[in-house]
Formats: structure tokens, C-alpha cells, sequence
């Protein structure tokens, strides 16, 4: 009897459609097209304007750039400028919102044919999520792509096809530490994960925060699972492949719950109000020294000398300490990607622009802004001196060692979207390792899903 | 006098042909789309895999509870607050002009702008409502931090920023009624308890049943202040259906979420179509 | 009787100074942290600021090439021609439905109340729209605002309009008047109280409108009024005093309407929304 109801009413709305669309054409279009004939006016006439202010230095060309409000752009405004000076290329940048936000809009804009000439957005899982042969111009037969590092390729590249340019440094997720605490404590960088804990523990014991938790934006709650990657890959080095075709889990692989239970350990050493902190507030809190250790991604160190200045020689970096004394290592983020619209008309423009961001030239501006927050993803352009001591001595190690790794989401395009949310139980206590590991399960079958990866 | 004749239906036809065509389409179309894997471009059709995957989504029984807990929650503090408010402002003090007005102010901000702000006061550290509480000597709260706590700091919140809604359509009922009623009461000595018991409430019941289904059906949708104030958090504690909806959206899991918005859809007619019918119910009689 | 005033008294002392802390206080928060500088502000207390910085105010039209002077015209303009859009065509389809009696009526007043609940389909209306060639358009923007807001529209007028004794109609029918100078000259004029309610409540709604402009409307030239908060709000220019100082910008517009229609709303909702 309901479901006749439902079904009549449905066909109710159906016939009200088809019925009301038949009849408008004839009479009650008059008001909404007196609406049509003003917005169409008011639009060509904007741009008639626009069109003008071109026509008049004819060299001169604009390019859009879509980009996520919370990516520094502090570089990128020096390289712009230099631009603006030497190409004729003026910049004009859009803001779009971050996280699952930013990643809707791109898609949405993407999908509906209306992206600005030039899109910065993550490289790695994320880019290959949006369907880049459709939308973005393919770069790999350019001479100039030949001085993208090998790494940062990987990257964004899908099918052999490369797509991105680098917009920053690279980075790591890895712990910052207070170096006046241990010091005033006396303490020792850690080399194994007790270890670690075993420093948490005395900072907790001197009445301070041993872990700062930034969880208000909850993106940050999960740099330490994420940051763990190196440790997995030492452990199963086939972790990311077998993890993409399905064959193993994070609930039921000894090295990717070892993940989740080190989060879950760190539950205990958070500042109290960790889930309103924000990593705004973070940058502050580690800038004046008052947490004990930090599990971040390095690009941090950037905001914090924007805002401190020198303090930021106060931080030294760890990577996230696994089981061996002897094989602590990096997970490395390769940096946002500068992409080209292939649905643009200005193409030229916009390789012009991508070949001059990454020439010496351009890198030099760039560093003469900010400083990196990792090596730049360029083939023979060194750090310069300057680089925070973070950078130059405690990151640079690692690489010169060879003990890095990317982190999983540029090995696969499986990454759950509710990795934060559930990064963020498990840190806060509220759901324990396998809980946590066994939902992140759940969350990345839907990814790969829609990838239309064949998991059993 | 033939009703139909005088009352023409082409006059429907303008509001009919917009909300047809940017809603119900849409509404239809998606009812499609839901069967499929889909990534805007491309589609695969698969049934209903869209529903049974929503289905075991984790968080979806957290947020069916939350949903009802927040759309009875504010509705119910709605009504109950609405009318207080508007009893006290048809009463004869001088500055109920004024009092109203700030009553609707609330109104006025928009949502993300009241969330930012609320979230700012309700900081665990920093925030004014702890200040004000360490000053009286009561122990502070992690408004949106506690998970036991921090969907009811959103519901708060809504309260505060929905009430001067109920409090107009309330203050409209009251005055409607007639004042005759009033000053028999008063001659046969009836107290202003009595008065409200008797009158008021019996008599702004249209009032209040608009109310009722207005804050019930806003309060099942509503999801940017819960946004706005905790992102579906602490981990999935403040999660409702129409923020799970949302996050597999953002996701790209345009195939699952449009199923997720279907499966919405039900569970608010389930609940507020025998709402509305027993309200029209008690209202006749 | 005295006693009585007293007590009146005692009701406007309690009134003023209840709505004062629930209502009024958190007002004053943001004002006085939208004056404050970037790290006094960050501290999120409700003192008066060290050094007043009205030049907060300035900062935000100036920030991103005056974007809110542009987000301001298209939500003005959006938010206009939407309302008006429903003025004409809501109080047309309420004064049908709520004289008509029939089998129509009934299924239409299911698809309002529907209308009321189901959550706009946001990919089919954006593939909708690139069909129609209004994608991004200040003009699909329009229709899209006016869409949502239509069924509790109706839904107001149609309350109201049931109020309206219908002789006068009859007579002006029997007189030979046609079906649309009857609505147009007897119905309509006796619609301002509850227009001015339709204009408060869809304009506040249009105008505050965040999820909706992001998606329908993209791009920097079309934004709206409440996508500028996102300048204020990145993880690094997070700065709560140019933040508060746009949210107040962006109430101001609404804060002037609620006054110019204040003493009309309570008119308005006294049919159209208590007789709904």
C-alpha cells in the first residue's frame, strides 16, 4: 500500500516535469528570460572589458591558477613576480578551501570543463584520483622535463605520461622535536621506537607536553600513521603493491598494524586540549618551545620561521623510529604539483610558465623567499646554506644515507578519505589499533571501488 | 461559482517550471545515478552495490543516532524556547520591540560565521565560556572535544542562532488570537498561568505545528554548522547522515553519495510525513 | 496594579539582561577581535584590544584585489533578482493552491512539502545546468536559489492568502475582471505583509548561502559574499581579527534589511505561517 503511494506520487512528479517543461515554452517564460538577457549582458561586457586591458600590450598574457588557501605562497609570489618581469605572464591566482573541501571543488570544476589554466594540487594518490589524462597536459616530451628528479616524477606520472611540475620543496612527515628540551632534560635523539616513548615518558614526568596533538584540523592527525610508511616498507617491501591489489590488509599484516598501534600508543602523551589545537597554533606552541615533540610534516618549519624567524633553529627532525636501531628512515611527501589545464587555449603560455618555474633562475627567487622544507625536486640545484639546520643537517642525512622512502599515497592511488577522522579516534584513545586498522580497511575499499580495483 | 474557472493553473506554472526543472530533475536523475559507479565523466551501472556498501558504512549507525538526536533536540528546545520567548515578549513590558529584535538578530549571520565563532568561545583553554566558568569555580569543559558533549555544543549552538525563527511564528499566533478570550478569562479569575494553559497554547497549536515541522525537517538536513563547528568529529562522534553523504561526495564517490542522499531522503519522509499528518490531525479536532 | 508594574519593571530588567549575555556577548566578541592585531586576536579573549586597528576593516576589501567589493555586487545581485523571482512567482502559485480544491492541489502540496526535505542532488543539477548552458552563470545561480527556497514560499503565501475573505474576487469575477488584473490589483496589494516576511527570511538565507555559490557558481570573478571568509581562513593566514572584521562586513547588508522590515515580519508570519 506505501509503496503504491510512493510509486504514484513519483509518477506524480515525473508528469508534473514533462507537463510544466511542455507548457512554459509558450507562456510564463517571461520572467525568467527578462533575468537571461541582464546576467547575459552583464557577462560579455566584463569580459569585453578584460579583453581590452590585453589588447593593449599584446605580449602580455594572463594566466589563472587554482589553488588550495592553505598552501604557503610565499615562493611561489617571488617566482610570479620574476615571471610577470621576464615572460610577460601575469598570474592571477584563485583561492579554493583545503582538504575534502578543495578536493570536491577540483573535481567538481574538473568534471564540469571549468579549471583555471593552471592547477596546483597534491601529486601522488591524489592526482591520479582525478583522472589526469583527461584534463592535464602531458609534459614528458618537453627537454626541459628532463630536469625533474626521478622520484618526483614517479609521482606524477601515470602511464608514462608525466603531468606536474614541482611547486615546493619536498618534504618529510616525520617528529619535530624541541632540541631546548631534550637538552634542558637531557635526552637523546631516539633510534627506536621505545626509545622514543622512553623520552615521552620523562618530558610527561617533567609536567609537559611530551606530544603535541593538533587534531581541530584533523588532516594532522594522521602524519604519524602516514609517517610511518618507512618502517612498514622495511619490514614488507611489498606492502604498497600487494595493498593495492588487495592481497593485504592493515588489519591483518604485522607490519601495517604496527602503524595504528604506535598511534594508538601515543594516545597518552597528548596536550589535553589536543582537539582544539590547531596546527596554526601548533606552529606557535613548537616555535616557543613549549611541546616536546611534534609528529608533522616538515613544510611546518616554513610557517614557523615566516611567524619566528630564527626559532626555528630550536626544532630539530627525527624520522618516526621503528624496531631496528639501525635502520631508521624517512617517509618523504614529493610537494604540491603546478599543473597545466589541457582544456586551456593558452597551452603555449602555460609550458612557457612551467619550463621558466623550474630553471635556476626561477629556483633562486624561489629560495630567496622561503627556505625549503626538504631538497628541491630539481636535478642539480643544490640547498642553499641558509636552509633551516632541520633541513641541512638532520633531513639531509637520511637522503645522503639513502634511508628514504615516498609515502604510500605516491605508491598508490588507494588512500580512504576518512584516513584523518580515523587517525583521529585512534590517537585521541577512543578506538583501539585493530579498530582503527581494521576501519581504515573498510574506508580504502570504497576507494578502490571506484577505482574499479577488483577486491575480494 | 466553478473554482477551477477562476482560479486558472497556468498561474502555477512559473514557480512549477523552475522548481521542476533545477530539483525534481535533478532529484530523478539522481535516483539513477545512485545505481552506478560514477566519476562524472564515466558511469558503470551496478545495481544496488551503492546501498548495500552505504549500508556498512561504520559510522552510518553513529550518525542515524545523531541525526535523530539533533533534529528532536533542536526541534523540541525550539518549540519549548520559542514559546516561552514570545509569551514573554506579547506581555506588557516596555522594551519587547527591542527584545525581539535582538532575539532575531542570531538569524541574520550566517551559519559558517556563527560556527567559527561559537567553535572560537567554546575553545577548551582559551574560550570565553571556560573563562567564565574557572571564574565561578566550575571545572572546564571540552565542548567539542569530548565526544559525549560536543554534539550537544552544536545543538546549542543551533538552538541559539534558530529560536528567533520560532519566536516570530509564535509571537504572529498569539497576537492573532483574539483578545476577548483573554478578558473573559480575566473576569471568571483565571491566573495568567491558566490563561496560557487554556488559551494560549490551545490557540497558537498552527503556530506551533509550522514550527514543529519546520526546526524537525531542518534539523534532519542541517549539517554546515555541525561542519562548521566539529567536521563530523571527534573521529566520527558528531558524524550525521547528511555529513557522511557529504564526505563521500567530496571523495568522489559521486555513485555512493547520491544513493547516501537517497537513502536520506526516506529516512526524513519516514519520520516527518506521519508527523505532519498527526499534527494536521490534532489540529482539527 | 502597582504590584503588576513592578513586575513588568522586573521583566524588562531580566529581558535586557538575559538577551545581553545569550545574544549580545557573542557580537561583541567578534567585534573586538576583529580590531585586534593577528596574535592578540589569536588569543581569542573578549578584552579590549591594546591599539584599536580599524584599518582591519580596509585590509579585508583591500585583500586578494578587492575581491569583496566583487562578491558583494554578485550577492547583491544574486540575492535581488532570486527574491524577487519569488515574490512573482510564489504569491501566484499560493493564491492557487489555496483556493483551489482538488485532486492538483493535494499531490502539489506533497511535492512542496518533499521539496521541503529532500537535499538538492548537487553532480545531476551541475550536469543539468552544463546541458543548459547556465553553468557559472549569475543567471543559474539565480534559478538555482530560487528552486530550493520555492517550496516554503509557497508554503508562506499560501497560508496568508487562505486568510483573505474571498468576496471580493467573486464580486470582481462577477464584474467581468480577467483572472490575472484580479490577482493584480485585488490580490497582491493585500500581500505586503506577508512579502515582507518572504523578502527577510529568503534573503538572509540566499545571501548567507556558503555550500551552494561553491559548487553552482565557481571562479574568482563570481564570488560570493561568504567564499571570502575562505581568505581569512587557510592554516597559514589564518587570522581570526580579518576574519571576524568579514564577518561583520558580510552581516551588515542583512542587519540594514531586518531593520527597514522589522515591525512587517510578525504581520507576515501571522497568516502565513500559523494558518499553514
Amino acid at each position: 500500500m506505501k509503496l503504491n503511494k510512493l510509486l504514484a506520487s513519483v509518477l506524480v512528479i515525473i508528469l508534473a516535469a514533462g507537463g510544466a517543461v511542455g507548457c512554459s515554452s509558450k507562456s510564463d517564460a517571461a520572467d525568467p528570460s527578462a533575468e537571461t538577457s541582464s546576467a547575459a549582458e552583464a557577462a560579455p561586457a566584463a569580459s569585453n572589458e578584460e579583453a581590452a586591458d590585453k589588447k593593449t600590450e599584446p605580449k602580455e598574457t594572463t594566466l589563472s591558477l587554482l589553488i588550495d588557501g592553505d598552501v604557503s605562497r610565499a615562493g611561489f609570489d617571488a617566482v610570479a613576480a620574476l615571471a610577470k618581469e621576464k615572460l610577460g605572464i601575469t598570474v592571477e591566482v584563485e583561492i579554493r578551501p583545503g582538504g575534502a573541501d578543495g578536493d570536491n571543488v577540483v573535481k567538481t570544476r574538473l568534471a564540469s570543463g571549468d579549471m583555471a589554466d593552471l592547477c596546483a594540487y597534491n601529486s601522488g594518490s591524489l592526482l591520479a584520483a582525478l583522472n589526469p589524462s583527461e584534463y592535464f597536459i602531458d609534459i614528458s616530451k618537453e627537454d626541459w622535463a628532463s630536469r625533474l628528479d626521478d622520484t618526483f616524477v614517479s609521482a606524477v606520472a601515470i602511464n608514462g605520461a608525466t603531468y606536474g611540475i614541482p611547486m615546493a620543496s619536498a618534504q618529510a612527515g616525520a617528529i619535530l622535536y624541541s632540541k631546548s628540551m631534550y637538552k634542558e632534560l637531557g635526552l637523546t635523539v631516539p633510534k627506536t621506537w621505545d626509545e622514543f616513548i622512553a623520552n615521552c615518558d620523562a618530558i610527561k614526568a617533567a609536567g609537559k607536553t611530551a606530544i603535541l596533538g593538533t587534531f581541530a584540523d584533523s588532516w594532522t592527525a594522521q602524519v604519524l600513521y602516514l609517517g610511518d610508511h618507512y618502517n612498514v616498507a622495511a619490514k614488507d617491501p611489498n606492502f604498497a603493491k600487494d595493498f593495492e591489489a588487495g592481497k593485504t590488509k592493515y588489519a591483518s599484516s604485522e607490519a601495517g598494524l604496527n602503524s595504528w598501534k604506535r598511534l594508538a600508543a601515543t594516545s597518552a602523551y597528548y596536550n589535553k586540549d589536543s582537539l582544539a589545537t590547531t596546527y596554526d597554533d601548533g606552529c606557535d606552541i613548537m616555535a616557543n618551545g613549549e611541546a616536546g615533540h611534534w609528529a608533522m610534516l616538515t613544510q611546518s618549519l616554513s610557517n614557523i620561521y615566516e611567524l619566528y624567524g630564527d626559532k626555528v633553529n630550536d626544532i630539530g627532525v627525527f624520522g618516526i623510529p621503528g624496531d631496528d636501531p639501525n635502520n631508521q628512515g624517512l617517509t618523504v611527501w614529493m610537494p604540491t604539483a603546478i599543473y597545466g589545464n589541457k582544456n586551456s587555449d593558452k597551452t603555449e603560455d602555460i609550458l612557457r610558465f612551467m619550463e621558466f618555474y623550474i630553471s635556476d633562475e626561477a629556483l633562486n627567487a624561489y629560495a630567496g623567499a622561503v627556505l625549503p622544507d626538504g631538497p628541491y625536486c630539481v636535478k642539480g640545484y643544490e640547498l642553499p646554506d641558509t636552509a633551516y639546520d632541520a633541513v641541512k643537517n638532520d633531513m639531509q642525512a637520511y637522503f645522503d644515507a639513502g634511508k628514504t622512502v615516498t609515502a604510500l599515497e605516491f605508491q598508490t592511488p588507494v588512500k580512504g578519505p576518512n584516513c584523518p577522522a580515523i587517525s583521529q579516534e585512534c590517537a585521541a584513545g577512543l578506538t583501539s589499533a585493530e579498530e582503527a586498522a581494521a576501519a581504515y580497511d573498510a574506508d580504502c575499499l570504497k576507494q578502490a571501488v571506484q577505482l574499479g580495483l577488483d577486491w575480494k | 461559482m466553478d473554482n477551477k474557472k477562476m482560479y486558472s493553473g497556468w498561474f502555477l506554472v512559473p514557480a512549477l517550471t523552475i522548481f521542476t526543472l533545477f530539483f525534481i530533475v535533478p532529484m530523478v536523475v539522481s535516483l539513477f545515478f545512485s545505481m552506478t559507479v560514477w566519476n562524472f565523466t564515466d558511469f558503470k551501472f551496478v545495481g544496488l552495490d551503492n546501498f548495500k556498501m552505504f549500508f556498512t558504512e561504520k559510522s552510518l549507525n553513529i550518525s542515524i543516532k545523531n541525526t535523530l538526536i539533533y533534529a528532536v533536540l533542536t526541534c523540541g528546545l525550539k518549540v519549548v524556547l520559542g514559546i516561552l520567548i514570545a509569551v514573554f515578549l506579547t506581555s506588557a513590558i516596555k522594551t519587547k520591540n527591542i527584545l525581539r529584535s535582538i532575539v532575531f538578530f542570531p538569524n541574520l549571520v550566517s551559519t559558517i560565521a556563527v560556527g567559527i565563532t561559537f567553535s572560537a568561545l567554546m575553545h577548551p583553554s582559551k574560550g570565553l565560556f571556560n573563562k567564565v566558568l574557572e571564574n565561578i569555580g566550575v571545572p572546564a569543559i571540552d565542548w567539542l572535544g569530548n565526544i559525549q558533549i560536543a554534539l550537544f555544543s552544536v545543538v546549542g549552538t543551533d538552538v541559539w542562532k534558530g529560536v528567533g525563527v520560532a519566536t516570530v511564528i509564535y509571537i504572529a499566533g498569539i497576537q492573532s488570537i483574539d483578545k476577548t478570550f483573554y478578558e473573559a478569562a480575566s473576569i471568571d479569575g483565571a491566573n495568567s498561568w491558566k490563561q496560557f494553559l487554556n488559551i494560549t497554547l490551545p490557540l497558537c497549536r498552527p503556530a506551533m505545528n509550522s514550527v514543529i515541522i519546520l526546526a524537525f525537517i531542518g534539523g534532519m538536513r542541517t549539517f554546515d554548522l555541525i561542519w562548521a563547528m566539529t567536521g563530523g568529529g571527534p573521529g566520527f562522534a558528531t558524524d550525521v547522515v547528511a555529513s557522511i553523504v557529504y564526505k563521500q561526495y567530496a571523495a568522489g564517490f559521486y555513485g555512493l553519495s547520491t544513493a547516501g542522499n537517497v537513502v536520506m531522503f526516506i529516512l526524513i519522509a519516514v519520520f516527518a510525513f506521519p508527523l505532519q499528518r498527526y499534527l494536521l490531525s490534532k489540529e482539527v479536532n | 496594579m502597582k504590584k503588576k508594574k513592578y513586575l513588568y519593571l522586573l521583566g524588562d530588567i531580566v529581558g535586557i539582561a538575559a538577551a545581553f549575555f545569550i545574544f549580545i556577548v557573542p557580537f561583541i566578541f567578534m567585534f573586538m577581535n576583529s580590531i585586534k592585531g593577528r596574535r592578540e586576536a589569536n588569543l581569542l579573549s573578549i578584552g579590549f584590544p591594546d591599539q584599536a586597528l580599524f584599518e582591519n576593516y580596509l585590509e579585508v576589501f583591500k585583500s586578494n584585489n578587492y575581491v569583496v567589493l566583487t562578491a558583494f555586487k554578485n550577492s547583491f545581485i544574486i540575492t535581488s533578482c532570486a527574491v524577487l523571482l519569488l515574490i512573482i512567482t510564489c504569491s501566484m502559485a499560493g493564491y492557487i493552491l489555496a483556493r483551489r480544491r482538488d485532486k492538483m492541489v493535494g499531490s502539489l502540496n506533497f511535492i512542496i512539502l518533499s521539496g521541503l526535505m529532500v537535499p538538492p542532488a548537487i553532480m545531476p543539477t551541475i550536469w543539468l545546468m552544463q546541458g543548459l548552458h547556465i553553468y557559472k552563470t549569475l543567471f543559474g545561480m539565480v534559478m538555482i536559489e530560487a528552486a530550493l527556497q520555492i517550496p516554503f514560499t509557497i508554503m508562506l503565501y499560501r497560508g496568508f492568502i487562505a486568510t483573505i475573505p474571498v468576496e471580493m474576487e467573486e464580486a470582481g469575477y462577477i464584474d467581468g475582471c480577467t483572472k490575472i488584473k484580479l490577482f493584480t490589483t485585488i490580490i497582491f496589494p493585500l500581500l505586503k505583509p506577508v512579502t515582507a516576511t518572504v523578502v527577510i527570511l529568503n534573503a538572509v538565507t540566499i545571501f548567507n548561502d556558503f555550500t551552494n555559490p561553491l559548487y553552482f557558481l565557481p571562479g574568482a570573478k563570481n564570488a560570493t559574499v561568504q567564499l571570502t571568509l575562505y581568505n581569512f581562513m587557510g592554516q597559514y593566514s589564518s587570522s581570526y581579527n580579518l576574519l571576524f572584521a568579514d564577518v561583520i562586513i558580510i552581516t551588515v547588508p542583512m542587519l540594514i534589511l531586518f531593520i527597514i522590515l522589522n515591525k512587517k515580519i510578525v504581520d507576515g508570519m501571522v497568516a502565513g505561517a500559523v494558518k499553514g
